[in-house]
């Protein structure tokens, strides 16, 4: 039997006035109209809290999109969960902060798309920057936890400094500093997202001695860029070992891809309960364990570091969602990955011509191929 | 020893709490993370709160635990104030 999840990701809706040409939701998004009702999320946070999750994400696409995201906090709180809210801050105001103040949201992560206004506004495909600004001032009027997320790529790296002294001054307690995750929507913008090697380890040095600075003053989580990582990241701690995220209708998932495997029914928190769906459900089950797992992770001492990699990464790839990660350097589909690699070292101002494709609303056709 | 001054007030800072020891046992909530407290890591974070200094933390526990070496206590009630203060969870 799995031990229970610690996290509970909430997706509560995707619906979003930003359209972040990395995001991470799936391209095929769910509808207003099928998303959960209030009453539904409080009983789901209070099994979740039951299985042994303590902390709760609040995201989406823009959770503040969902007119009741108040209730949701209190409801949350309510089952003793910690509450984080992870939002653009898109059509969030002084008397509303207030509210999710009150009702217990215990910290606010905002993202930030760049230290450059006209750049920032590029990669959301909005005017958001100068908002997002302006919201900082007013989470630290309410002494709320505050994380700042940037998230990193080839058009913006450059400026990392920039954007870590942007932070700095905006007094926030935490940075979240992520390098882009090549899924869904920041898949088909790759070309123009991944950095060249010579960005990505500059990038690493800054973390480092940022990191050494900021000490006792701004904690720094780092996200690397896998593609140039020796071996795979543990995606989410491992497929159904530490994380659970539900869809805006209801769809349990082992991470924010998932729907992409081929194969796999997910099933829903109005159908079925948690704690079935954690301990049971055949997707949870897919890639828990060893007896999956292929040549070379098979035999490999990392299998239980990195738990193979990341299945959606591998389907992605490789075609196969049960393949090692491409990325790792034993994997006998490495090719792949170098072969990415060596165009964009070669020659990245080539594809930074391209065109973005912009992450659209629910409902709307993004006219591409799934996953 | 640690570099924490005696007199120093260390306080959780915003967004950190301790959990509910009932359903969740002894656990310190941060931001998008869980830290476990083990031995008396409970009891010294129920005194970072703005008021009692680290002296009086360390008074406290050795009060609490007579029987440990009292130097002991000094040393590692410092340690532990600090390593959360690096993590970011206590200001000093």
């Amino acid at each position: 039997m799995p031990s229970g999840p610690l996290s509970l990701i909430a997706e509560v809706t995707h619906r979003c006035p930003l359209h972040c040409v990395y995001c991470s939701n799936p391209l095929e998004m769910q509808m207003r109209d099928r998303e959960l009702p209030t009453g539904i999320w409080a009983d789901v946070f209070q099994s979740a809290a039951e299985l042994g999750v303590m902390q709760l994400h609040l995201t989406g696409g823009e959770p503040l999109a969902r007119t009741d995201l108040t209730e949701l906090v209190a409801a949350a709180r309510k089952a003793r969960l910690y509450v984080n809210l992870i939002t653009s801050g898109m059509g969030l105001a002084n008397e509303r902060l207030e509210g999710l103040v009150a009702a217990g949201l215990d910290h606010i992560q905002l993202s930030f798309q760049d230290s450059d206004e006209n750049s920032a506004n590029e990669i959301a495909g909005a005017r958001s920057h100068a908002h997002k600004i302006r919201l900082a001032g007013l989470i630290k009027q309410h002494r709320l936890a505050f994380t700042a997320n940037l998230v990193v790529h080839r058009q913006n790296v450059d400026r990392l400094g920039t954007m870590i002294a942007l932070a700095e001054e905006l007094g926030v307690d935490r940075l979240e500093i992520a390098h882009v995750q090549y899924y869904g929507w920041a898949l088909h913008n790759r070309a123009r997202l991944l950095p060249t090697r010579a960005q990505w380890e500059h990038s690493l040095a800054m973390i480092t001695a940022a990191r050494e600075r900021l000490a006792g003053r701004i904690r720094i989580d780092f996200v690397a860029p896998d593609y140039y990582a020796k071996y795979p990241k543990a995606c989410m701690g491992g497929w159904g070992r530490s994380v659970m995220l539900i869809d805006p209708a209801g769809r349990a998932l082992p991470c924010h891809a998932a729907g992409c495997i081929p194969g796999l029914a997910f099933d829903n928190v109005s159908e079925k309960t948690l704690r079935w769906i954690w301990e049971e459900s055949p997707a949870f089950n897919k890639f828990r364990g060893e007896d999956w797992m292929p040549e070379p992770c098979r035999s490999c001492d990392r299998r239980t570091v990195d738990f193979g990699g990341c299945r959606c990464q591998a389907l992605l790839l490789t075609g196969d969602a049960s393949a090692t990660d491409p990325v790792c350097t034993l994997s006998p589909k490495h090719g792949v990955v170098e072969a990415v690699l060596d165009q964009v070292n070669r020659s990245p101002e080539a594809d930074d011509r391209l065109q973005w494709v912009y992450r659209i609303d629910p409902g709307a056709s993004p006219g591409l191929p799934q996953c | 020893m640690s570099g924490v001054a005696g007199s120093s007030r260390p306080k959780l800072r915003p967004g950190c709490r301790l959990g509910d020891t009932a359903q969740q046992g002894d656990v310190l909530l941060i931001p998008e993370g869980v830290l476990r407290l083990v031995g008396p890591g409970r009891k010294i974070v129920e005194r970072c709160d703005g008021r009692h200094t680290l002296d009086d933390i360390v008074r406290d526990l050795k009060s609490e635990f007579p029987s440990v070496v009292p130097e002991r206590i000094e040393s590692e009630v410092g340690t532990f104030v600090e390593r959360l203060n690096k993590k970011g969870v206590l200001e000093l």
